[in-house]
């Protein structure tokens, strides 16, 4: 029921995209059959419907664009557009400089500079026809309001509407023309990386790369048996370790939580205190800290060795199984408090009515924390755990700084035991410069996060009964 | 029409400035043109070598007054330089030092200006490890600097006999008599290669370019075993270099494999007792095998994305010739790669740059190792010292090599 009304709503969604997109179109055809001639001419000299009628400083902004973007391509962009077919032709050579007597490097076709210059040209280029539909929409207009025999806007009046009836315009022009420009472009820089054969062997300025398809892909699953083998390894790890941060860390952090607020605990505030106390230490410290306490000629090992408790040190972080078992552990450490912090919170808001009634219906502790009050909690928390579980999938810091993804195995590719996808693409990128792969990577965790977090995200209750809670 | 005016005026005067800015500018630029060109350089160089260079740089501008210099210095150290670098080589440096096993990956990068400019006097200053270490496919990419990137044994002699060093079973029997540890990082593609190299084993790289190693045949099992029983040891101990330090310091580490930077903490530590040689012997089924080691230098390398490649050869000729080498040995005491300065009797007579030219006769050149071969071999001393044995060693190696041999 539920997955045929979330596809229902998908499929309903790519429509009514669909359709908008394809009345764009007609529009765009229609108006130009219906157009006078001034319409019809500026869909080729931009602003020329608004400048014969008398628009003038519209007209010559539209006209400015035109002749900006015509520029724009002479002069760099329709090379960078022609170079994004082949990312560089011509790769870094020398000649024989007799007089210095040196080998003079000619420098080649940076296959990087020409992927982002062009990613951005081809940016521009849509762009521009977004403002060239919105001219000949505009000649459009104007031609209709005349014929209705209104008055043209002014550009006094535009301008006054954009702080007035369009002001929602001018005040998200700044933030969505910045994520596209520091978010949007280089996401889509990378993205299309993954498309290319860009590792240590294909490394500019020496070096060309160029496209090569889905080959990536084709190898993490099963193409390259190594990289396949690698990515399901690191993955299933990846997924246990996120449902045992994620619910571990929330399971503990509500029980001291409840326990804390339990009505015989005396100094709530000072236990509370205590253990907020670990937030104040910067997470990266007491990981690193940690890492240097459970080395294998560690503090701790040195410890038990001193006592006599063990004859050889135990292998924290070196033996596989045991350092996933420590991150684990030590991620509880660093994350309880934060959940007990946010569920007690909750808890305090809980209306003790219901534990009241209950309690007078005969139902024990147990029944109680069942029946009322871990309902409570997930309709209020879920969403919070779904972006921690989404978080801890990526969650960098403490896998990197504890074990550096060590120990490493044999049966992995230039990964260790412990490492999550995030970290091993790390390692792909800093210490191997193999970017296509990494982002082949960063794609599929992304895949997979999103996948994820929609589907239990469109499930909870908080989603589904949003506004009520009984 | 009073706005107009007002206008006008304004603009009359925003022009007025401009004009005087002009007529003042054009002077300027006129003696711009009388002076030096600026040459605007960048080199990097290690954390504890910046004053130093920074010496040497001073020297090289004062020896050099025809030119107007700019040159900035950024720390990068060796072993760091070619990751450095390809993150974003236009704003890498111009001159910079890195450690020879680079060289392969950034002359394929196309990173480094061939050496030709005074190309004999580099060739003939040098030792000729340090030459070779520095030529691929007979040219000369950079510039010789040290000649120290190798390992050796540092001990403690009160708790070692000269003989003791001369074998591993001998110094880890002394060792654990005295309750006492020997260390070597075998977690460590650098360092386990001595015993697999010392056994016979080879690397090398085949017509396409991919890298070949033997580690997985009867002698590289042998080995392995060797390896096996060493790590096993209860004298043996395994770590970084602070681990190294520190054992030595509080004297629960008497003897360890490293190299010369590590010499000045280790000889305070050990004081009068302090003693270095070349690798010991090991055990392989029964005979006893010379341990090697890879020869390691370190050089300086002209960026191929210079604005200024002549002057920048000319400072990485500066940095690298001998009075800067002899320099290099007395601030730092890293052991020189110029013939002359190393044979001087200061050299000769540094307890671990003798223990290193020992050990040199056994070393083997890194040139012919690719990036592959790190990481599983690391991988491999990983599951020694992890005594984990759940895998039989021929097959622990067998995949190693596939690991090292894959194609890239």
């Amino acid at each position: 029921m539920e997955k045929e009304n979330m596809l229902k709503n998908f499929v309903a969604g790519i429509k009514s995209v669909g359709k908008s997109i394809a009345n764009g179109f007609s529009s765009f055809f229609s108006n130009f059959v219906k157009g006078d001639i001034i319409t019809k001419i500026s869909y080729f000299i931009m602003g020329f419907g608004c400048l014969a009628r008398k628009q003038i400083v519209k007209g010559l902004l539209y006209l400015g664009v035109q002749i900006a973007y015509i520029y724009y391509m002479i002069q760099t962009g329709s090379y960078y557009i022609m170079m994004l077919t082949t990312l560089g032709t011509q790769s870094q050579g020398e000649v024989w400089d007799e007089e210095l007597q040196i080998f003079k490097v000619v420098q080649g076709d940076n296959s990087m500079l020409l992927l982002l210059f062009g990613v951005i040209s081809v940016c521009i280029t849509i762009g521009f026809l977004m403002v060239y539909v919105m001219n000949t929409k505009t000649a459009y207009k104007n031609q209709c309001l005349l014929k209705e025999g209104k008055k043209l806007p002014s550009f006094k009046q535009d301008w006054k509407d954009l702080w007035d009836k369009n002001y929602h315009i001018t005040v998200l022009a700044l933030p969505i023309g910045m994520t596209f420009l520091f978010t949007v472009l280089p996401l889509i820089f990378m993205i299309l990386m993954a498309f290319t054969n860009y590792d240590k062997n294909h490394q500019p300025p020496g070096n060309l790369f160029t496209w090569v398809g889905l080959e990536n892909f084709q190898k993490v699953f099963g193409g390259n048996p190594m990289w396949g083998e690698t990515f399901s390894r690191l993955f299933v790890w990846t997924i246990i370790w996120a449902i045992f941060a994620t619910f571990l860390n929330y399971l503990f952090g509500m029980l001291l939580a409840i326990l804390i607020n339990r009505k015989g605990v005396k100094l709530k505030k000072m236990w509370r205190t205590i253990f907020i106390i670990t937030i104040a230490i910067p997470q990266f410290v007491s990981l690193l800290l940690m890492s240097k306490l459970l080395h294998d000629q560690g503090a701790l090992n040195n410890l038990l060795l001193d006592l006599g408790w063990i004859s050889s040190y135990i292998p924290f972080l070196t033996n596989a199984t045991y350092a996933k078992i420590v991150v684990i552990v030590i991620n509880l450490w660093v994350g309880i408090p934060y959940s007990m912090l946010i569920t007690s919170g909750i808890l305090m808001n809980i209306p003790a009515d219901l534990y009241e009634a209950s309690h007078i219906d005969g139902a024990n502790a147990v029944q109680q924390f069942f029946y009322i009050t871990l309902p409570y909690m997930l309709h209020v928390t879920t969403p919070y755990m779904i972006t921690q579980f989404v978080g801890n999938i990526n969650n960098f810091n403490v896998i990197y700084l504890l074990t550096g993804g060590g120990p490493l195995s044999l049966d992995l590719y230039q990964a260790g035991s412990s490492d999550l996808l995030v970290t091993w693409l790390y390692k792909l990128t800093v210490n191997e410069q193999n970017y296509a792969l990494a982002s082949t990577i960063g794609i599929l965790i992304f895949i997979i996060c999103a996948t994820l977090s929609l589907i239990t995200y469109n499930k909870t209750s908080a989603v589904q009964e949003e506004d009520t809670f009984s | 029409m009073k706005k107009l005016l007002a206008l006008l005026l304004a603009a009359a005067m925003v022009l007025g400035l401009a004009a005087c800015g002009n007529t003042n500018d054009a002077p300027a630029d006129d003696n711009a043109g009388e002076e030096k060109t600026v040459v605007t350089l960048k080199v990097w160089a290690a954390q504890d070598d910046q004053d130093m260079t920074k010496g040497m740089i001073d020297e090289f501008i004062a020896a050099n007054p025809d030119k107007e210099w700019d040159i900035t210095l950024a720390v990068v150290g060796e072993p760091d330089a070619k990751t450095k670098y390809l993150e974003d080589p236009a704003a890498a440096a111009d001159v910079f030092a890195f450690a020879n096993d680079q060289l392969r990956d950034l002359v394929a990068a196309g990173a480094l200006y061939k050496v030709t400019r005074n190309a004999e006097d580099v060739i003939a200053r040098n030792g000729e490890g340090a030459v070779g270490a520095a030529t691929l496919d007979g040219q000369l990419y950079a510039y010789p600097m040290t000649a120290d990137n190798g390992y050796f044994m540092y001990y403690d002699s009160s708790v070692f006999t000269a003989e003791d060093v001369q074998t591993l079973d001998g110094m880890l029997a002394a060792a654990e008599a005295a309750g006492k540890k020997v260390f070597m990082d075998v977690s460590n593609g650098w360092y386990i290669a001595s015993f697999f190299l010392g056994n016979g084993g080879t690397l090398a790289i085949d017509a396409n370019g991919n890298q070949t190693c033997d580690f997985n045949n009867a002698n590289g099992l042998a080995t392995a075993e060797a390896i096996k029983a060493f790590t096993a040891h209860p004298a043996f101990i395994t770590g970084d270099d602070t681990v190294l330090t520190a054992g030595i310091q509080d004297g629960t580490i008497a003897a360890g494999v490293s190299g010369t930077w590590n010499a000045d903490a280790i000889s305070t530590s050990l004081g009068e007792n302090y003693a270095a040689t070349k690798l010991p012997t090991f055990t392989v089924a029964g005979a006893q095998v010379q341990m090697s080691s890879f020869g390691g230098y370190k050089q300086i390398g002209v960026n191929s994305q210079t604005k200024f490649p002549v002057e920048a050869m000319d400072l990485a000729d500066w940095l690298t010739n001998e009075a800067n080498q002899v320099k290099r040995f007395e601030t730092r005491a890293l052991g020189p790669s110029n013939v002359n300065a190393a044979a001087s009797e200061a050299v000769k007579s540094n307890v671990a740059l003798a223990a290193l030219s020992l050990q040199s006769q056994f070393a083997v050149s890194q040139n012919d190792v690719l990036g592959a071969y790190w990481t599983p071999a690391e991988a491999f001393g990983t599951t020694m010292e992890a005594k984990d044995y759940s895998t039989d060693l021929q097959t622990l190696l067998d995949t190693m090599v596939a690991q090292i041999t894959a194609a890239q």
